[in-house]
């Protein structure tokens, strides 16, 4: 199997009164199709490992790669298109748009793409639909419960089929219940849509779940189980 | 104290951009305010200074406004047991023919007399000459000018200098110069002395004088010497002391300080939308924190104190900046004003100093922090109103209430019925401006919901435009009302302001125009200065016939025009040749029949009157005017009332031997010339230039020149205004600026998921753009909305209360068709800044962000 995540040396430092190194060193492949589980304590880099391999951050030193593109040689523009077009996003906090609609929200990485209308329209059902919201298409976020917010969030970051998928915490804001739920629409989906997932977690049960479990501690791998 | 110190003080390090706009938008009302108020008042005191200095001793003035008089009333004069000397004066101004040196105002003095009256102290020239009267008048071409001014222009004593006259450009000897100090200083210095009777000559004035300046016997008080003057004169000519002259120079400005007024109030009022913008979302954003300190125990009053306390040293340091650039800016308005001066009312003015009096100074001090803390008052009360078990959960607080909606549409509802009942019960002035104020504070009370009710209505079509980046603009908006409408406020009030001015100056046009058409139909005007409107330099009468003889020339009008004291009012009196004007330039009137009022004009049975004063002095067809001359009041009736612009505080026009009959002048000030017909126009302007070559000074101005001339003083009128309009906008700008600032602030995570799923820098700032560009949508329907019935209530006072003018409702379409692109394009350039912010900060920090 080819990598389709691949991290060479990567540190990042926080500079400030005091300089904080998030991640130290960190060298990392995860290939294409794989569900990897990140965990670690607070502090550990495991959010900043995320955010580098997602684009939405520059490492200090080393290369990140995404399909052995080379991220830190990117404008910010490329950068952005390397997101639109690879990676989605799931948020512990969802991070929908609260005046948009269900579809709307689900809408908004193929409207950015400049898909026609009716196709954006098309793709959003289809995806609320197979994260049972059919029924919730014109909601507004703040109509919907926990869960079902997630789950939007889970639709938007399936909006363009990535091939990589990135979870920070999906059930954190959750109750145990509908964290199980999700969790399992996010294994079921790998398991039909075949992307790879990474999912930064606490929660040993959410880690144990996934194939692949790195652990991190003070910006450094200290363990990488595959089951 | 200690909670400014602790709370405000880091609060407002934090947000160093958004304090500056808010401390901005008062620098800039107040700047407008000093600026305006200290120009005005400079120009005023100058004027003073100037009539005080070359008042010298005397105590007491006789006059006939500018009209001047014949020599024998100053043997009157002199002949009363109260009056200890009396001298006569002329003034003109004239052209130095100097470079950058403008105008020399020459003063004509009798030097027997006038030297117990006026110190003329030499530095340098024949001692003898001033010494001696005689030697003085033996030397017609003699002068005396300034140190100030021959050092300016590089003159000695015995250099010789070229001035204008009526005669044309003579040469003037300087016999000698002043030293500096006493009347040197009168007309920044541009002052010159000659002989009275030389004077006379040199400006075409006959045989009268402008004034008599009188010294009371030390046995008689000024009041005993007045009254015996006007017992021995009768009651056609003014008696008072020289500052009399100052107040009736206020009289002739009252129009355009009350302009300036107005205008000032607007940038103030729309100042304190900015201020209110920025308090009201200070309060909605620190509500954790006031939470916090509820929850510690501050009271609800300690809170509101804190908040006012903020707003009151916002008001402070805006104030101070205000003052200090109002003071920067009043000398550049201070110019133009007196160029308005020279051009509009043909009264010379030089405001050399600007200065401000510390009444002035304070009251903008007070004004500037009052007006923060006003504004504050509403988000004050709502911070004291916060819950603080609900402010320290998170949530939205920018929305309305629907108990707040509610009870602005009833009060809306109140001050519009108000507005309307206020229209239409009329009657008393106090009615009408307490129906205007009415009606703007329903507009900002409504103006939230209609500016929420417009976005809504647009948001489908910014989302059909650009699906995501405009219904995320037109959805910033709605969440916001009250950031949203605080920026729209302020617009709307500043282009309510633009388009009543606007809406002004097109009616002037119309009407000034229309006047033109009819009223200055000759094909020529020859007049002895440059300017139509300087009459300080006249021709002879003779004249008339010499130019009735140019080949070419079918018919002459003379036209004697000189603003008199009128009901303690400067007013413009035209004298013609009523019957030959009504055969060439018949005017239907307001009020009367045109046939009678001109066969009863002409008769010297009648008198015409403008409409304009006709409305500021409340008179009607038919009453008997009394018109103060040297030789008798005028009782004549007002036999028809006329649309004229001869004048801002109104014309009375009369026939000419009316005014020869009451002033014994005859001279002119202006030639109305119609050609026969074919005749080409150039080949008369050439002749009559030839006749007069070397001989005498004389202008001949076209029709079409004229009326361009009169275009250009119009537009000079409005052009001040256009200034205040150009700061109203900019404050307007800096209320949208603030806005997005704040917007970018709270929707930061919004922004960031955006860019986190997909959305490229371009997109981001287009959203920006789009809300910016809407917020300027809104300003631009509700303010020209309000400017439609702003302009209704403008043209009202205008009638009523300031110029009399009655002009037509008309709606400024071309200005209106520039203010929308410029409007747009100001708001899409305040939203630049805040757009690249938005684009350049941290994604994670912004993902992380509440």
């Amino acid at each position: 199997m080819s990598s389709v995540i691949t991290l060479e040396h990567v540190s990042k430092r926080f500079e400030g009164k005091r300089q904080v190194i998030a991640l130290d060193g960190v060298s990392l492949a995860i290939e294409r199709g794989e569900m990897v589980s990140i965990i670690g304590p607070s502090g550990s880099g495991k959010s900043t490992l995320l955010n580098l391999v997602g684009g939405l951050d520059r490492p200090t030193s080393g290369q990140v790669r995404i399909d052995g593109e080379a991220l830190a040689d990117l404008s910010d523009d490329d950068l952005t298109r390397v997101r639109r077009d690879k990676i989605g996003f799931i948020f512990q906090f969802f991070n929908l748009l609260p005046t948009l609609s269900c579809l709307e929200n689900v809408g908004l990485p193929l409207h950015l793409r400049g898909w026609p209308r009716q196709k954006v329209d098309e793709r959003s059902r289809e995806l609320l639909t197979l994260v049972q919201l059919g029924h919730r298409l014109n909601h507004l976020p703040e109509e919907l419960s926990g869960g079902e917010r997630q789950r939007v969030a889970i639709a938007r970051a399936l909006s363009i089929y990535p091939p990589i998928i990135l979870a920070d915490e999906p059930t954190g804001n959750l109750d145990t219940h509908t964290g199980e739920e999700i969790l399992a629409l996010v294994r079921d989906l790998h398991g039909r849509l075949g992307s790879t997932v990474v999912i930064v977690t606490h929660d040993m049960k959410v880690a144990e779940s996934c194939p692949r479990t790195i652990a991190l501690r003070d910006g450094r791998i200290v363990q990488d189980v595959r089951r | 104290m200690i909670l400014l110190r602790l709370i405000s003080w880091p609060y407002f390090r934090k947000h160093v951009l958004r304090t500056i706009l808010t401390v901005a938008g008062i620098v800039l009302g107040v700047a407008v305010f000093v600026g305006m108020h200290t120009a005005n008042q400079s120009v005023l005191f100058a004027f003073s200074r100037t009539v005080d200095r070359i008042a010298g001793k005397t105590e007491i003035q006789v006059t006939a406004g500018e009209a001047g008089f014949a020599e024998d009333i100053l043997e009157k004069v002199q002949s009363a047991a109260s009056v200890r000397v009396a001298v006569p004066v002329i003034e003109a101004v004239v052209d130095t023919n100097i470079a950058g040196e403008g105008h020399l105002l020459v003063l004509g003095v009798d030097m027997t007399g006038d030297r117990s009256l006026r110190d003329y102290d030499l530095d340098s020239g024949s001692e003898e000459v001033i010494d001696d009267p005689l030697v003085f008048l033996a030397q017609p071409d003699s002068i005396i000018l300034t140190r100030q001014f021959a050092e300016k222009s590089g003159l000695a004593v015995n250099d010789r200098i070229r001035l204008g006259t009526v005669e044309g450009d003579r040469q003037f000897t300087i016999r000698g110069i002043m030293k500096t100090g006493g009347i040197t200083s009168a007309f920044g210095g541009n002052l010159a002395i000659m002989d009275v009777y030389a004077a006379q000559r040199m400006f075409g004035r006959g045989r009268t004088f402008d004034r008599i300046d009188v010294g009371v016997n030390p046995g008689a008080t000024i009041a005993e010497c007045e009254r015996e003057l006007t017992a021995l004169l009768g009651a056609g000519l003014q008696i008072e002391p020289p500052s009399g002259r100052g107040q009736q120079f206020e009289a002739m400005l009252a129009a355009y300080s009350m302009m300036v007024g107005i205008s000032s109030l607007f940038a103030l009022f729309i100042g304190m939308f900015i201020i209110y913008n920025s308090f009201a979302i200070a309060v909605t954003q620190r509500r954790s924190e006031i939470g916090i300190l509820r929850a510690l125990g501050a009271t609800r009053a300690q809170i509101r104190w804190l908040f006012l306390g903020e707003s009151a040293v916002t008001g402070l340091i805006g104030s101070i900046g205000g003052l200090a650039f109002g003071m920067l800016i009043a000398r550049g308005i201070a110019a133009s004003i007196g160029t308005l001066l020279s051009d509009v009312y043909g009264v010379a003015q030089r405001a050399d100093e600007v200065s401000s009096s510390p009444a002035l100074l304070a009251a903008a001090l007070g004004i500037g922090i009052a007006t923060s803390i006003v504004a504050a008052m509403i988000p004050a009360r709502n911070a004291a109103r916060v819950d603080p078990v609900q402010a320290l959960q998170k949530g939205k607080y920018q929305v309305l209430s629907t108990g707040e909606y509610r009870l602005r549409a009833i009060l809306a509802a109140i001050g519009g019925a108000g507005a309307i009942a206020c229209l239409a019960v009329g009657g008393s002035r106090v009615v009408f401006y307490t129906g205007y104020v009415m009606a703007i504070v329903a507009a900002l009370l409504i103006s939230p919901m209609l500016a929420v009710a417009l976005a809504r209505a647009m948001r489908p079509v910014l989302k059909w435009l650009r699906p995501v980046e405009g219904a995320l603009a037109a959805d910033s908006l709605l969440q916001s009302p009250r950031r949203t409408s605080a920026s729209v406020a302020a617009l709307m009030l500043s282009l309510a302001l633009v388009v009543a001015f606007a809406g002004m100056a097109r009616a002037s046009y119309d009407s000034i125009i229309d006047w033109m058409e009819t009223a200055l139909n000759p094909d020529l005007f020859v007049s002895p200065s440059q300017s139509i409107v300087v009459r300080t330099i006249r021709f002879p009468r003779s004249m008339e016939a010499e130019l009735a003889a140019v080949p070419g020339v079918e018919r002459v009008q003379a036209v004697r025009d000189a603003r008199i004291v009128f009901r303690k009012t400067p007013v413009m009196v035209v004298a013609v040749d009523v019957a030959s004007v009504a055969q060439t330039a018949r005017r239907q009137p307001v009020a009367g029949d045109a046939d009678d009022m001109y066969a009863r004009t002409s008769a010297g049975q009648g008198l015409m009157v403008s409409d304009n004063l006709a409305q500021l002095q409340h008179l009607s067809l038919g009453q008997v005017l009394e018109v103060p001359a040297p030789y008798g009041v005028i009782r004549l009736p007002i036999a028809g009332i006329v649309v004229d612009y001869s004048d801002q505080q109104g014309t009375i026009l009369m026939d000419s031997r009316v005014f020869q009959q009451y002033w014994h002048d005859d001279t002119v000030n202006i030639f109305r010339l119609y050609l026969k017909p074919g005749v080409p126009m150039p080949d008369v302007r050439r002749s009559i230039l030839e006749r007069y070559a070397g001989d005498r000074q004389v202008f001949v101005l076209t029709n079409a020149e004229l009326k361009a001339y009169i275009l250009k003083v119009t537009d000079q009128w409005f052009g001040l205004t256009s200034v205040q309009i150009a700061v109203a906008v900019l404050v307007a700008i800096l209320g949208i600026v603030n806005t997005l600032t704040v917007s970018i602030t709270d929707r930061r995570r919004e922004l960031g998921v955006l860019q986190a799923v997909g959305g490229l820098r371009g997109q981001i700032r287009r959203t920006i753009w789009i809300e910016a560009l809407s917020i300027g949508v809104l300003g631009l329907v509700l303010g020209l909305g309000l400017g439609a019935i702003n302009l209704y209530y403008i043209l009202q006072i205008i009638h009523e209360d300031i110029a009399g003018m009655r002009l037509e409702y008309a709606f400024p379409v071309t200005v209106v068709a520039a203010l929308v692109p410029t409007i747009l394009a100001s708001a899409f350039i305040a939203a630049i800044w805040p757009a690249e912010s938005a684009v350049h900060g941290s994604l994670v920090e912004a993902l992380e962000y509440e």
